[in-house]
């Protein structure tokens, strides 16, 4: 598929929400944990990389954010920041302007307590029906097309620790195929007892997390000037259960490494927080990097920095990147390879440039 | 580039399980529809849904521990056995890094959604059972049917509610006509549930009693349930096999309201459609068959019939519901919609809007198919599918 070029992103993360308050975490390498409590709820973990400061009304206005779900809101947030960000302008016409949209359940909380709700109204339906579209996974991307004018394709990926890559892989085809001029793609996860005890039960490691990280998009050779990244190269694969998960993200990289034309000692980082999984672990990240000739590579603890999520952490992660870039222009056009797997099967692979924004962009 | 050809179907549905009794029940006009059993439905004012009653998935999964995966996972892999089956596609003919998965849905597990709240509602968080976490996220549907067939090429759910096959298959359609796959297995799963059986409730969304799309009286639709799946080949892979397709799938168009998160809006519909026929080559004149989003709301029917009318300049070929017969599948609803087009064009047969009673004078133009499939030559089929947010995706198939 096509090259695709980055122009701005938006972040939404206890790492920061600037691209400088982003570098800063990346080189302070501070964990953002902290004590963690709920009202009348038991908790599966004393700490959380969480946002109880975060409001989508505080952020965008009463206007429209009345029923947003915590999710929703994050990624509205993380949408508007990315289009200012790239200077984006919609205008009127929003037709060929798209949505891409990671999650892993949507909003955990507003699906399952609108269940927990038939179980303790009487009678059972008195749910509220304001309230029944954020039950819904694409409530997030319907309320941000609703916000920005997105008229284009506007799709939602459920892929969990792999809907970042597939969101880019996806929008990759979106322009290959000439749906879109522009599109926004990234991942949200919120925190809620509902998302952190999915977390605990997934077996994600580390103290769980929310944010958004949301990525202007355009077709790489539609770009008149530099961009802040290139996503050189994507590629996606399935590993059924009894083959080797290390092997067949090998697979997906290599090829991904194979079409970006890029060598494997060209890596300079490698990102792999998809912490939902084994493949976080050190130890198979080594023997991934072994397997395709990396060497010294550098790796951000997404995780610790940001937050660990099944879906949102890896867009972070990318964003931190990015972010990095932008403060270092000593590492212009240096290589990240991208690499996700999902406990379900789903493995991807993406390869990145990044870039420091020149004189004529600031 | 590649063209790209329906050659297996797996309908499990509320109207038949499989091709022959899915084609079948719609040629009979047969309604899936029957009171609830999947949960418990004291309290509540309707009842009737489109439930997958009689089917039991371990005779159908090879590969797939039932116990381990939820519903709608389960639904997923089970139509992707059958599809598969269905176009007599054996595993050693396809390399398996070439065969891609692409599952829509609206709810993802929305069964174990429901048990996740029970639990909670009954003993808090730390009564909710470990395998509620493990089987909730949503891409297990498609890593279901991966794992079903023991394929590795690209496995994607895509959850854009109730168009989220359509979205499905037109990502399906561009992976074999970009190359990127010889095979795709896509469509989509979802399953009935406690709750947005309440949520649609109390929108005011239910049918009284039977749903009666495009019908004067309509009042409403029926929640409904399966796994919708089709396969998907490039015409070389077709031809070496020497496998006889379905149809042709011609093109697709998405595109989203951006304006309400659930009230359709006609004229970005009607854009829908036009892309739709620009991007599969066909002029509205060509269409022989629309194969409606029809859920028998007051409010979609009348916006689906005005861009219809607006898009076809009056003239519109006939347009059927058959959620009329299985009730709404949400997310495997445009997968439905899709096997039932295809059917059309290769039998040469219109699926009818079963229910139908009386003309609505705000439509009287349009011929619903009442009530009785009816012979005809299909070259081209349109299916529709909308959603919640706003959610437009439109698949056009031509007949081979």
């Amino acid at each position: 598929m096509g090259v695709l070029a980055i122009t701005g992103f938006g972040v939404v993360s206890p790492a920061g929400a600037t691209a400088a308050e982003l570098a800063g975490a990346v080189a302070a390498g501070r964990s953002t944990a902290r004590a963690v409590e709920w009202p009348e709820v038991t908790l599966p973990t004393g700490t959380a990389h969480h946002l109880p400061e975060f409001s989508a009304r505080a952020e965008l206005g009463r206007r429209g954010t009345g029923f947003f779900d915590r999710r929703t809101g994050l990624a509205v947030v993380a949408c508007g920041r990315a289009i200012e960000d790239a200077g984006l302008d919609i205008g009127e016409d929003g037709h060929r302007t798209g949505l891409v949209l990671g999650t892993t359940v949507g909003s955990a909380q507003a699906a399952v307590d609108y269940a927990a709700e038939t179980f303790t109204e009487d009678p059972p339906y008195l749910v509220n029906p304001a309230l029944f579209p954020n039950t819904v996974l694409n409530g997030a991307a319907g309320q941000a097309a609703i916000r920005f004018g997105l008229r284009g394709v506007n799709a939602t990926v459920a892929g969990g620790p792999v809907a970042l890559l597939s969101s880019l892989r996806y929008s990759a085809n979106v322009f290959r195929t000439g749906q879109a001029d522009v599109l926004l793609a990234g991942a949200v996860e919120e925190f809620t007892p509902h998302s952190a005890w999915l977390w605990a039960g997934l077996g994600g490691a580390g103290a769980p997390g929310e944010g958004a990280a949301v990525f202007v998009l355009r077709p790489a050779e539609s770009l008149g000037h530099r961009p802040d990244a290139e996503i050189l190269a994507t590629a996606a694969g399935f590993c059924p259960s009894g083959e080797d998960r290390v092997y067949a993200l090998a697979d997906c990289a290599r090829r991904a490494l194979e079409q970006a034309r890029v060598g494997a000692e060209s890596v300079r980082t490698v990102a792999s927080a998809s912490g939902a999984d084994e493949v976080a672990g050190w130890r198979a990240r080594t023997e991934l990097e072994g397997l395709l000739g990396v060497e010294g590579a550098e790796h951000l603890a997404a995780g610790e920095l940001a937050g660990n999520s099944p879906s949102a952490t890896p867009a972070v992660e990318l964003a931190l990147i990015l972010a990095r870039h932008r403060a270092e222009p000593a590492r212009d056009g240096q290589i990240a390879l991208l690499v996700a797997s999902s406990p379900a099967g789903a493995v991807a692979a993406a390869v990145v440039r990044g870039w420091s924004r020149g004189d004529d962009r600031g | 580039m590649n063209r790209v050809f329906i050659t297996g179907l797996g309908p499990i549905s509320s109207i038949g399980v499989g091709s022959a009794a899915f084609e079948s029940g719609l040629r009979s006009g047969h309604s899936g529809i029957s009171p609830i059993t999947s949960f418990d439905t004291a309290g509540f004012p309707k009842v009737l849904a489109g439930e997958v009653k009689a089917f039991r998935p371990e005779t159908v999964l090879r590969r797939l521990d039932v116990k381990a995966w939820g519903r709608s996972s389960v639904f997923a892999a089970a139509g992707a056995r059958l599809a598969v089956r269905d176009a007599g596609l054996s595993t050693d003919q396809a390399q398996p890094h070439r065969v891609a998965v692409v599952v829509g849905t609206t709810s993802g597990e929305a069964k174990i959604t429901e048990e996740f709240g029970r639990a909670l509602a009954e003993g808090g968080f730390p009564a909710v059972p470990p395998e509620v976490f493990e089987q909730l996220p949503a891409d297990r549907l498609a890593a279901a049917a991966s794992e079903e067939l023991a394929v590795t090429g690209e496995s994607i759910t895509l959850a854009t509610a109730c168009s989220a096959s359509n979205y499905a298959l037109g990502y399906a359609y561009d992976l074999i006509r970009q190359g990127e796959a010889d095979v795709v297995v896509s469509g989509g799963a979802d399953s009935v549930c406690r709750w947005a059986h309440a949520g649609f409730l109390r929108l005011g969304a239910v049918a009284d009693e039977a749903c009666a799309p495009f019908d004067r009286d309509r009042s409403g639709m029926v929640t409904a349930e399966g796994g919708a799946m089709l396969v998907l080949e490039s015409e070389d892979f077709v031809r070496a096999r020497g496998a006889s397709p379905y149809a042709e799938v011609l093109g697709y168009a998405t595109n989203c309201d951006a304006t309400h998160m659930v009230a359709p809006d006609a004229a970005s519909i009607a854009r829908c459609m036009r892309l739709a026929h620009a991007n599969s080559g066909v002029r509205p004149d060509d269409v022989d068959y629309v194969c409606a989003h029809g859920t028998g709301t007051p409010a979609n029917d009348a916006t689906e019939a005005a861009a219809l009318y607006e898009t076809f300049g009056g003239a519109v070929p006939p347009v059927s519901s058959i959620k009329s017969m299985l009730g709404h599948a949400m997310g495997a609803a445009s997968g439905f919609g899709a096997i039932a087009s295809a059917l059309a064009l290769s039998r040469g047969f219109l699926p009818p809007t079963a229910n139908w009673r009386s003309r609505d004078p705000e439509m009287a133009w349009l011929d619903p198919v009442p009530n009785k499939a009816r012979a005809a030559d299909v070259q081209v089929a349109q299916n529709n599918g909308f959603a919640f947010g706003g959610n437009n995706a439109i698949v056009m198939l031509g007949a081979v």
